[in-house]
């Protein structure tokens, strides 16, 4: 590289940041607006400048993929999967098993629009389904919402942290916007961490065996099994929630926006200062867990209502109802089918309601 | 999916099935090709009122706006099952499908295998280009050794990928199917022959009609076309007729594998 | 500094490209960019549509929805006029759009891209070929000028976005393309273009 900053498309960097964040396998199925980050990374595989790198499948389905993961992530292996809504789908009863077995992996999720095979545009349709569990049995995944190419070059570092320090499937959630925007990064001197994995099954040692299965056929022991699934989701919600805030202090009016939305809401943010009004930007950056404690705290210090924007029609409103718990009137801004709102659309919603 | 063409009712003659929208198919693709054939097909048994079209996922998908014809639309690979729930309940449908190669031999090979080991009276065609066309050009099962595509960026290799997959060969190897062929599709481009005369486009038409015939006597009937995607195979329309010739026909050789109603013989 | 720029025109335009060159050139003055490729429903039917936003600043929506600039490629792309900035600026690609209409408040600059692009064939190491492909760096060139560039004094630039972009085979292209540049930049400085020596 020439220039001391890079020009990436979002899903590249994506594909880059795995790879420097120590990415060992990558297992995957072609689906649009992801495809780039498989096609990066299918150019990268055996090169010397990533040498833990050595696995690249294009798999025969989605179902395929997040099983060979299972069997990857088994291993103690860094391994990732990147797909969009109907891909998403067809990999939740992988992420239910990997969940079962505590399995640590990455899963980017490049939120397309509409049920079924809907378009190309960009959503945020699958925010309950990455956040609420799309599968069986009653698990909570990790959700981390990039919104620019920096981060979407950083965050898969922080989520193989999170997915080996908890033994947790990590979902990464962007959308078909931030997948193909092209922004200048500095490549993040990211460290390509190594995590213990004494549970991973290379081996019996001695008196120790490894046994990963989600199948606990006494019901005692998958009561306890369970409780520990909880406490650990419980201890990740105390720990790990993460946010970012703008203009938050003395603002009476909120956003609440994640992805593409919030970048919109900056702007919106920015214009609306610039006339003296109060207001400010939440943006959660862990969907899940989601940030509850920072958000409520907004309230006391002076927070009188919340405007929550996303691509769909309501769901992280839900959210930010609960940690709000009713302290505050929070209204929704929706735009969806693959349409972005505009951002004086965030400021004509100010104006309603201030007036 | 790039440029648009013209429909060919002047080389085909008007056929009551076809809608009349300009199809989204690029230039020389057997798709587009595929797609008159079935209406003709369809036209000349007067099938429209007793026809079902099942969608699968590639680029086929949009083949509900040039057939006027009712159709449902399978999640990707899908589209086996999809047709037998239809057929199953209304039996004296006919119903049909045009498939991908990513679509029918890789994430639907098991819906694929199991309908026709059930021999489901249903009509699949199933289109190879040897790549997965409509997602822009990565690697699909059938694509040769050694092809360069987005996902194999050094030529499909046998240890990273396996060798290309022969799904007529496969499907032929049950005992469930009735009707079970493979068409060399491309059209010769020397020395510019008219369309009607090039014997892909007659196999074609023949299998097609054949197989819609093999359903009618309650088999399973499965044709494929071997066929071109210059665009993502990055070649002019001439030079992957030629690349197809050279290099698919050999590999996925034309054929009837399968003929249990002996139509080929009349 | 910041501007929003929206570029529009039809496939094979070299649109995309022309607007990766432009986010390119100011990331390697060491600005900020955005670009976005034409997305969603704008895709079909050929059309292109993009923005590209340069900042000193950190950028927050990358959505350019009340441009600066409109790069308008052909006669459809004149659809955007409306949403220019007051007193902003439209480039028109005059080979293809003829009696550009514009606002009372809106500059309006005419570059004939096509034909500057052409005239360069016998001096450029192309010679003999079409050289009319060069248009949407004639149009590059015509965007630097119109956004205050110094041409003069960022020569390098141009040609390290050249060098990013035209890698292996495409490299014979690079002077050819930075001779459009001139001329688009000259063009719209009024100024003739470059008198050069025929390649042997
Ligand atoms: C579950 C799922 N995964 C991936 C996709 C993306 N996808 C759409 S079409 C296609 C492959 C198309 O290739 P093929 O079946 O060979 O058809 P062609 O376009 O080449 O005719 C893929 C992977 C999808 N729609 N759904
Ligand atoms: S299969 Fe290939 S050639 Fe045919 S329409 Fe699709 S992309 Fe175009
Ligand atoms: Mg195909």
């Amino acid at each position: 590289m020439t220039a001391p900053r890079q020009f990436l498309k979002g899903n590249e960097a994506l594909a880059y940041g795995a790879l420097h964040a120590g990415l060992q396998s990558f297992y995957g199925y072609p689906i649009t607006p992801s495809s780039e980050v498989p096609e990066t990374l299918a150019t990268q595989v055996g090169r010397p400048e990533y040498p833990e790198f050595r696995t690249f499948l294009q798999a025969a389905s989605e179902v395929e993929a997040i099983n060979l993961m299972l069997g990857a992530a088994a291993t103690g292996e860094k391994t990732m999967t990147a797909t969009s809504g109907p891909g998403f789908s067809l990999m939740q009863e992988g992420i239910s098993y990997a969940h079962g077995a505590e399995l640590p992996m990455l899963i980017a999720n490049v939120n397309r629009a509409g049920p079924g095979l809907g378009n190309l545009g960009p959503e945020q349709t699958d925010y309950f389904a990455a956040v609420k569990g799309g599968g069986h049995g009653g698990y909570r995944n990790v959700v981390l919402a990039p919104d620019s190419v920096p981060e979407m070059a950083s965050f898969p570092s922080l989520g193989f942290s999170l997915a080996f320090r908890y033994r947790t499937p990590v979902i990464l959630l962007t959308d078909a916007f931030l997948g193909q925007l092209k922004e200048d990064l500095e490549f993040p001197t990211i460290e390509s961490p190594t995590f213990d994995t004494p549970w991973a099954a290379t081996g019996a040692r001695g008196t120790t065996r490894h046994v990963l299965s989600s199948m606990h056929i006494e019901l005692p022991e998958q009561n306890l099994v369970s409780r520990h699934l909880r406490d650990k989701f419980a201890e990740i919600t105390r720990r790990e929630q993460r946010s970012e805030e703008l203009e938050t202090r003395g603002a009476r009016v909120v956003f609440v926006a994640y992805g593409i939305c919030a970048r919109l809401a900056q702007r919106a943010v920015r214009v609306l200062r610039d006339r003296s009004v109060p207001v400010g930007l939440f943006r959660p950056i862990t969907l899940a867990p989601f940030p509850r404690d920072r958000l409520r705290a907004l309230v006391d210090e002076g927070v009188r209502s919340f405007v929550v924007v996303e691509l769909n029609t309501g769901q992280m409103v839900e959210d930010v109802r609960l940690a709000v718990d009713g302290a505050a009137p929070v209204r929704s801004m929706n735009q969806f089918g693959g349409l972005l709102p505009s951002y004086r659309d965030l400021v004509d919603e100010i104006g309603a309601l201030a007036a | 999916m790039i440029a648009a063409s013209a429909p060919r009712e002047a080389k085909f003659g008007p056929s009551s099935i076809w809608t009349g929208t300009p199809t989204h198919y690029c230039a020389g693709c057997e798709h587009g090709t595929l797609t008159h054939l079935i209406a003709k097909a369809l036209a000349e048994r007067d099938a429209r009122e007793r026809t079902v079209m099942v969608s699968s996922v590639g680029c086929s998908v949009f083949a509900h706006e040039y057939l006027d014809l009712d159709s449902v639309q399978a999640p990707h690979g899908r589209a086996p099952a999809v047709m037998t729930g239809i057929k199953r309940a209304h039996p004296e449908l006919l119903v049909f499908s045009v498939q991908g190669d990513g679509d029918a031999a890789s994430i639907g090979l098991l819906e694929l295998l199991h309908a026709a080991n059930r021999g489901e009276p249903i009509t699949i065609f199933m289109v190879n280009n040897a790549i997965y066309g409509m997602t822009g050009g990565q690697m699909a099962p059938t694509t040769p050794v050694g092809m360069v595509t987005t996902t194999s960026p050094e030529g499909r290799s046998v240890p990273q990928a396996g060798y290309p997959l022969d799904t007529t060969k496969l499907v032929a190897s049950l005992e469930g199917p009735a009707y079970v062929r493979r068409v060399f599709f491309p059209i010769s481009p020397t020395p510019a022959p008219d369309f009607f005369n090039a014997r892909g486009a007659l196999e074609g038409m023949q299998a097609v009609r054949h197989a819609f015939d093999a359903q009618e006597k309650g088999g399973f009937a499965f044709v494929e076309f071997v066929s071109t995607c210059s665009v993502n195979w990055k070649m002019s329309v001439l030079d992957a007729k030629r690349y197809a010739a050279q290099v698919l026909a050999p590999l996925f050789p034309s054929g009837v594998l399968r003929d249990r109603f002996g139509l080929e013989r009349r | 500094m910041k501007t929003e720029v929206i570029l529009a025109g039809h496939g094979g335009q070299g649109v995309l490209e022309l607007a990766n060159w432009l986010a390119y050139f100011h990331l390697a003055r060491g600005r900020h960019v955005a670009y976005t490729p034409s997305y969603g429903p704008e895709t079909r039917g050929g059309k292109v549509k993009c923005y590209v936003v340069a900042s000193d600043e950190p950028i927050d929506s990358p959505i350019v929805e009340e441009p600066d600039l409109l790069v308008a490629m052909n006669i459809p792309s004149m659809d955007y006029l409306p949403l220019l900035k007051r007193g902003g600026r439209l480039l028109v690609n005059s080979s293809l759009v003829k009696d550009a209409r514009s606002r009372a408040d809106v500059t309006v600059t005419e570059v004939p891209a096509a034909g500057i692009a052409a005239a360069l064939g016998p001096y450029s190491p192309q010679k003999g070929r079409d050289t009319s492909i060069a248009a949407n760096s004639v149009m590059l060139g015509a965007v630097l000028a119109i956004e205050g560039e110094e041409l003069e004094r960022q020569r390098a630039t141009v040609e390290e976005v050249f060098r990013h972009f035209l890698t292996e085979r495409k490299a014979a292209y690079i002077p050819l393309n930075v001779q459009a540049v001139e001329d688009g930049y000259r063009h719209v400085r009024g100024a003739p273009p470059l008198l050069r020596a025929i390649p042997v």
